[in-house]
């Protein structure tokens, strides 16, 4: 079928390149070939995370505070922002039309702590895919290519992994007035490493499978392999860890804005709620009480979630 | 081994010094003047500029890189903008109390973290084991601030027993001895519990996990077999091997430890090097903030090393093995 085994000097379609157009598109379907998208592995796993108590659990609790943020106007009459008239509405006590009571700006607890979700879900999210996305080249990298590239790329691993993330935050802090763009940013620019490690970990082992050999001996370049078949192979990895770091992304950029240092003000976030209300904290324990409990909620979702996804699809690599 | 060993310690030194380097660069070149705050109308133009030449602030990037680089590499810091004092000086009084608090709070955290994993464990599928899953998932979850806070509102605001600040009493000074230990102890055990039983949640997971591991191997069915209490069994047979893989998790600990210690430090009024980062990093004052980055990525890799040596000691294989990165 094939007339020369010749490697191809480049598979990401160079127009006009030495091989004949048929003989590109014959390499390209047996390439298709190697990469078994393995459908049973995948509805194995869903069918086994259907059946996993914890992982539904956590999958509720993401999915309502998803909707209880997308829906929070819906949910409450207050607006987080604005101060109430401040003789009659300050620390009012849980209970009527207020149900977690009022801050010291006579603002609604609850509406503040319904909005302050958007906050905490947009940040930890993006933050993740970040960390992922810059972890998974690096990991990838570093894996694919080994030798110095790989030492250079694992020992800055090292190197920034030995700063606590708190600290290296805190310096990066430093440089930038904070936003929360540039909180996401940061919160992603400091945790890829873990994923780092994760991929490059599991590429080494995917690298020499048969079906990577294979496509490199069909002349798929670097590149190539690295984005059809070696990353597609770790996105569950990616996936599940991503899911897992999430809840320390939330308690992260919450410790920061209770520094004053993350989300500025007057945007409601749930750890800024809680440093405000350590001043009145005896007279009005609900400010600071109830934003930490929706950080807990959040983060024991995430938790649980992931561990659900770890043990239906990844018991393996996650022990 | 001592080879090993240095060769590790030059790579951690050399990997400590860029980034560093990186973090001066940053820090120079981003917006912000440390002079900011002396901006005032009765302070003339004329006195600010003198303090910036005095601090070397009005020389170029690279020069001040230089200058600074020359003193770190002697064990000097330079001089804090702020306090207007050796840097070191101002380390060696902050360091002890960090590691105090850091110290204490690593005993709860292996204590609690290895002990519950090892009763989990031992009773699999248990109410205990179970409750105990629960509760370190909670607790796994709970932001340290917000913990401190709550246990202030308790232990300090409500019932009154255990004070919510401070490494000790106003009128310590008038105090020696035992009296004096109790009263520094009873300031440590908030933060130190903060810090540390916070964070053994996610190692008595790990703990029972490499427990369970182990309790499945044939040597303990063996010890089992020839009618060994199962005390015996699980601290003298279990204990040892499951406890090797954690002493990894206690290495890279460390940088959690320090990372949270920055916000108990800030709660409780904690005069450590968290409390001192956060400070320079308000006022920008940069030789503290590259002094204490340096001197706790020192005491991470010191950490991980040790955590290391002790990997090898514990397990004869590795070192067989010819464990090598």
């Amino acid at each position: 079928m094939t007339p020369s085994r010749r490697p191809m000097p480049a598979a990401q379609g160079t127009p006009g390149g030495p091989a004949a157009p048929g003989l590109t598109e014959v390499f390209r379907r047996m390439e298709g070939t190697l990469q078994q998208p393995c459908r049973t592995c995948w509805s194995g796993g869903w069918a086994r995370f259907r059946r996993n108590r914890t992982g539904m659990a956590g999958a509720f609790i993401v999915a309502a505070l998803y909707l209880m943020a997308v829906f929070a106007p819906a949910l409450t009459p207050y607006d987080p922002v604005s101060h109430g008239s401040l003789p009659e509405m300050r620390h009012r006590a849980p209970g009527g039309d207020h149900p977690l009571g009022t801050d010291k700006f006579g603002r609604d607890v609850f509406a503040r702590v319904l909005y302050g979700s958007r906050i905490s879900l947009t940040i930890s999210f993006l933050s993740v895919t970040i960390s992922v996305i810059v972890g998974a080249l690096a990991g990838a990298a570093a894996g694919y290519a080994g030798g110095w590239v790989d030492a250079v790329i694992m020992r800055f691993v090292d190197a920034l992994m030995a700063i606590p993330r708190l600290f290296l935050l805190l310096t990066c802090v430093a440089l930038f007035s904070s936003s929360i763009p540039l909180v996401i940013i940061l919160l992603g620019a400091t945790s890829w490493m873990a994923t780092a490690r994760l991929v490059r970990g599991q590429i080494l082992s995917l690298r020499r499978q048969d079906f990577v050999v294979a496509a490199e001996s069909l002349g798929a370049g670097g590149r190539r392999i690295i984005f059809r078949h070696l990353i597609p192979n770790t996105l569950t990895v990616m996936i599940i860890s991503a899911t897992l770091r999430i809840g320390g992304i939330i308690l992260t950029e919450a410790s920061l804005s209770f520094l004053g240092l993350g989300v500025p003000q007057p945007v409601p976030s749930w750890g800024r709620m809680v440093f405000e209300g350590r001043e009145a904290l005896l007279g009005a324990w609900w400010v600071s009480t109830f934003p930490g409990l929706a950080i807990i909620i959040t983060v024991i979702g995430y938790n649980l979630l992931g561990d659900g996804l770890k043990e239906s699809f990844d018991p393996v690599n996650f022990g | 081994m001592a080879a090993f060993l240095v060769r590790r310690i030059l790579q951690s030194l050399v990997l400590v010094w860029i980034v560093l380097t990186i973090t001066f660069f940053l820090l120079h070149l981003a917006p912000g003047d440390p002079m900011a705050r002396y901006d005032h109308p009765d302070m003339s133009r004329e006195t600010v500029m003198r303090m910036r030449g005095q601090l070397g602030l009005d020389r170029p990037v690279i020069e001040q890189y230089f200058i600074w680089a020359a003193g770190f590499a002697r064990g000097d810091f330079g001089v804090s903008f702020r306090y207007n004092r050796p840097v070191g000086e101002i380390l060696a009084e902050t360091i002890p109390n960090t590691l105090r608090l850091t110290v204490a709070s690593m005993a709860l955290y292996v204590v609690f973290g290895l002990v519950l994993g090892m009763m989990s464990a031992a009773r699999r599928y248990s109410v205990f084991d179970r409750v105990n899953t629960i509760v370190a998932l909670f607790v796994y979850s709970i932001p340290s601030f917000w913990l401190a806070l709550m246990l202030i509102l308790l232990f300090s605001l409500k019932l009154g027993v255990l004070p919510s600040s401070h490494m000790q009493s106003l009128d310590s000074a008038s105090l020696s001895g035992i009296p004096l230990f109790l009263d520094r102890a009873r300031h440590l055990v908030l933060p130190a519990f903060v810090l540390g039983v916070a964070s053994a949640a996610g190692l008595a997971r790990y703990m029972r996990g490499s427990m369970i591991d182990v309790l499945r191997e044939d040597y303990i069915r063996t010890a089992r077999a020839k009618g060994l209490p199962e005390r015996s069994v699980l601290l003298k047979h279990a204990f040892r091997n499951a406890a090797i893989p954690v002493v990894t998790i206690l290495g890279m600990s460390l940088p959690f430890l320090l990372g949270g210690a920055v916000i108990v430090e800030k709660i409780f009024s904690w005069p450590g090097m968290g409390g001192l980062m956060v400070e320079a990093i308000y006022t920008r004052d940069y030789p503290v903030v590259l002094a204490v980055n340096f001197v706790v990525a020192v005491m991470v890799i010191l950490g991980n090393l040790l955590a290391d040596a002790a990997y090898a000691a514990l397990d004869p294989r590795i070192m067989a093995g010819g464990k090598d990165r």
